[in-house]
């Protein structure tokens, strides 16, 4: 479920369209109008606004933005303006541009979202970077990581919930025997994890750990990999398994340590905040001692903190 | 069979071992004859048992020709003897038999197979052609995983689909198998193959014009760096990882400067170099120039000896291709064999499946 708030009544794009101009106007910038407007708007509003004010002013609100707010703030402002398949594709590109360092990102898009959703995203990478997701991610990875990344993305998964017991207490021998052999001879372990559907899935991890006693995230071995690869393959199956306690963990990790990680905050929040936030900090706070808000609200200052603050529905 | 297809100019009268099934003169044909002669209108006679068998079992070209059917029918009527003599005289067909009272001729099983095979020919087609496109390349696509038929068919339906009609073909197959193809695909084929099997199903290429004249160059001389190095170590280039990904992931305008660069750098083509390699050459071909590819296709199930696999495939590209490319294939047939497309299939196809072809061809 999602975090934000939009009024019962809604002003006309047009409305939006001025107020927003009007925060623009004088001196500095009204940053509380705007979060006012934008971050209690869905995606189809926050759309209508953007062509109104274009029309109306003849320059883009993207743009107008990106000049008029700065750091933390303007990163989160721009992304969350963004169609939200944009958004991801956005975020994917930015990440295959440093892959060995953001591959996870890549992890996160393509098993967090639907089939159909990676579908969208994949589309709307097309149209912005033309050309394809895939290839820019397998032009810049190698060996395993590549294989499984590429797996990952070019996949078009089976959505229902059919389900083949069999089949999954043998390939949940496969997935035991691979993870056995430490990374070399994964091609199997990827096939399984980079075609079979969620469900599938789903059904052979559980088979797994009736059979081993421990789950399939923590029976991968633990040594570092310089290549990425171990720790890519163990964010692909915590994402499959479980997403939402998985961004609960990346925002407590995000929070936690010294120094907070503002561009995680962001990228969770903001791609969360209008499809399932509820959910993930529901189990935020299963094993925080706070709540996200109260994290968020202390780790963070400032415009950007009231903007995650209302995204995430205060 | 040249004694039985005699005067009538047939495609297949060159080879006798073409026909799965062996005809041989039998001493009751040479009797029969014999009476034939002695009847008025002998030749005639002869000519129409020949003309009847040539439409009512395939030899000579693909589907029956159901008029010449219908019309022995109706000018037989009431004379068993005219069919027995037809029986007779394909003892191919029909072996004589004897006991219980009398002798007559059996049909030869092969020969029931071989009559359904082509009666079926135009049923497949109107069917296919009623189905929506992405259904169709489903079940293409699963018939190939479940008969171990050859991975051809899945090569075409990858590379030579649009992005989006590839993707909606995956979707149909989630539809009608519950699994997704690139599932199906890595699962059921072991063999060398695999990866790039996998990689083609699964691609969703940018479909935009933008090319990289540079990035071409750069694959390109990749490229020949992997082929001289599989050459002289003797490894299988499609299990090779960078033509799997050049070849799975590039939009096709990309891959198709690629290969141009390829020539004009190493003088030979892609395809020429990935020779030995039936998979990498079917994906360069249907990638790069679907028409030609096609073209050859269909000429494959004109010719002598050309098994059921060759055959299906008629029906196929005609229905598949004939509200896509398929002028672009009959420049293509016309250049590569010489002939006009709807010619060649007038002349080797029989009945409302020579018509039905004709009329998804276009004129």
């Amino acid at each position: 479920m999602a975090t934000i708030t939009v009024p019962q009544v809604v002003p006309s794009s047009a409305e939006d369209a001025a107020a927003l101009m009007k925060a623009f106007q004088g001196w500095g910038t009204d940053e509380k109008a705007v979060i006012a407007i934008l971050a209690h708007r869905n995606s189809f509003q926050r759309k209508e606004i953007m062509l109104e004010y274009e029309e109306m002013y003849n320059e883009s609100l993207i743009q107008r933005l990106q000049s008029e707010l700065s750091g933390d703030f303007e990163r989160a402002m721009y992304h969350w303006i963004l169609d939200p398949m944009e958004r991801q594709a956005v975020m994917a590109n930015a990440a295959t541009k440093c892959i060995q360092e953001e591959y996870k990102i890549i992890v996160e898009i393509a098993c967090v979202n639907s089939p159909a959703e990676l579908v969208a995203i994949k589309k709307a990478y097309h149209v912005i970077y033309k050309c394809s997701l895939e290839e820019d991610v397998a032009a810049r990875t190698r060996g395993n990581l590549r294989s499984l990344l590429l797996a990952l993305v070019s996949t078009y998964r089976y959505d229902g919930d059919d389900v083949d017991m069999g089949l999954a207490k043998s390939e949940a021998k496969i997935v035991h025997e691979a993870v056995r052999n430490g990374t070399t001879d994964h091609e199997e372990l990827i096939r399984v994890v980079g075609t079979r559907s969620k469900a599938q899935l789903k059904a052979t991890f559980s088979c797994f750990r009736d059979e081993h006693g421990t789950s399939i995230t923590k029976a991968l071995p633990h040594g570092t990999d310089r290549t990425g690869y171990l720790h890519a393959l163990r964010t692909a199956l915590r994402c499959i398994v479980d997403g939402n306690k998985y961004f609960a963990k990346v925002l407590r990790t995000a929070t936690r340590n010294s120094g907070t990680d503002e561009d995680t905050l962001t990228r969770v929040i903001v791609v969360h905040a209008e499809k399932d936030m509820k959910d993930i900090s529901a189990a935020f706070q299963k094993r925080a001692s706070c709540t996200l808000q109260e994290a968020i609200a202390k780790e963070t200052s400032g415009d950007y903190k009231s903007f995650l603050m209302a995204l995430l529905g205060s | 069979m040249q004694h039985l297809v005699g005067q009538a100019s047939s495609n297949s009268s060159s080879a006798a071992s073409a026909s799965p099934v062996r005809l041989r003169p039998s001493p009751s044909s040479r009797r029969d004859q014999q009476h034939r002669e002695r009847d008025a209108p002998a030749a005639a006679m002869a000519d129409e048992h020949q003309e009847l068998a040539r439409a009512f079992s395939g030899m000579g070209g693909l589907g029956v020709d159901e008029a010449a059917v219908v019309s022995a029918v109706g000018r037989w009527r009431r004379q068993p003897e005219k069919r027995t003599q037809f029986r007779r005289s394909f003892p191919g067909f029909f072996t004589a038999t004897s006991g219980g009272g009398g002798v007559m001729e059996r049909c030869e099983d092969e020969y029931v197979r071989q009559l359904e095979a082509e009666f079926a020919r135009f049923k497949d087609a109107a069917v296919l052609w009623a189905m929506h496109p992405w259904e169709r390349d489903a079940r293409w696509a699963h018939h190939v995983l479940h008969k171990a038929h050859p991975p051809a068919v899945l090569v075409e339906v990858a590379c030579t689909r649009a992005a989006d009609d590839l993707l909606g073909a995956r979707r149909a197959y989630h539809a009608l198998y519950h699994r997704s193809l690139e599932e199906d695909v890595a699962y059921r084929v072991r063999d060398a193959s695999a990866a790039l099997l996998v990689g083609l199903v699964s691609a969703y290429r940018y479909e935009g014009t933008r090319v990289s004249e540079e990035l071409a160059k750069e694959e390109a001389k990749a490229l020949a760096a992997a082929v001289k190095s599989a050459s002289a170590t003797g490894a299988k280039l499609v299990q090779n990882d960078l033509v799997v990904r050049v070849l799975a992931t590039r939009s096709k305008p990309q891959l198709r400067a690629t290969f141009r660069i390829y020539k004009e750098l190493n003088g030979k083509t892609l395809e020429e170099d990935f020779a030995g390699e039936l998979c990498l050459q079917e994906a360069v071909k249907c990638l790069d120039s679907p028409a030609r590819y096609f073209g050859e296709l269909i000429n494959g199930a004109f010719k002598d000896g050309a098994d059921k696999q060759a055959k299906a495939a008629l029906t196929r590209v005609v229905v598949s291709r004939s509200e896509a490319d398929m002028e672009e294939i009959k420049d293509a047939y016309a250049k590569q064999f010489g002939a006009k497309l709807t010619d060649a299939v007038a002349k080797n196809a029989h009945g409302h499946y020579k018509d039905a072809l004709l009329a998804m061809i276009g004129k």
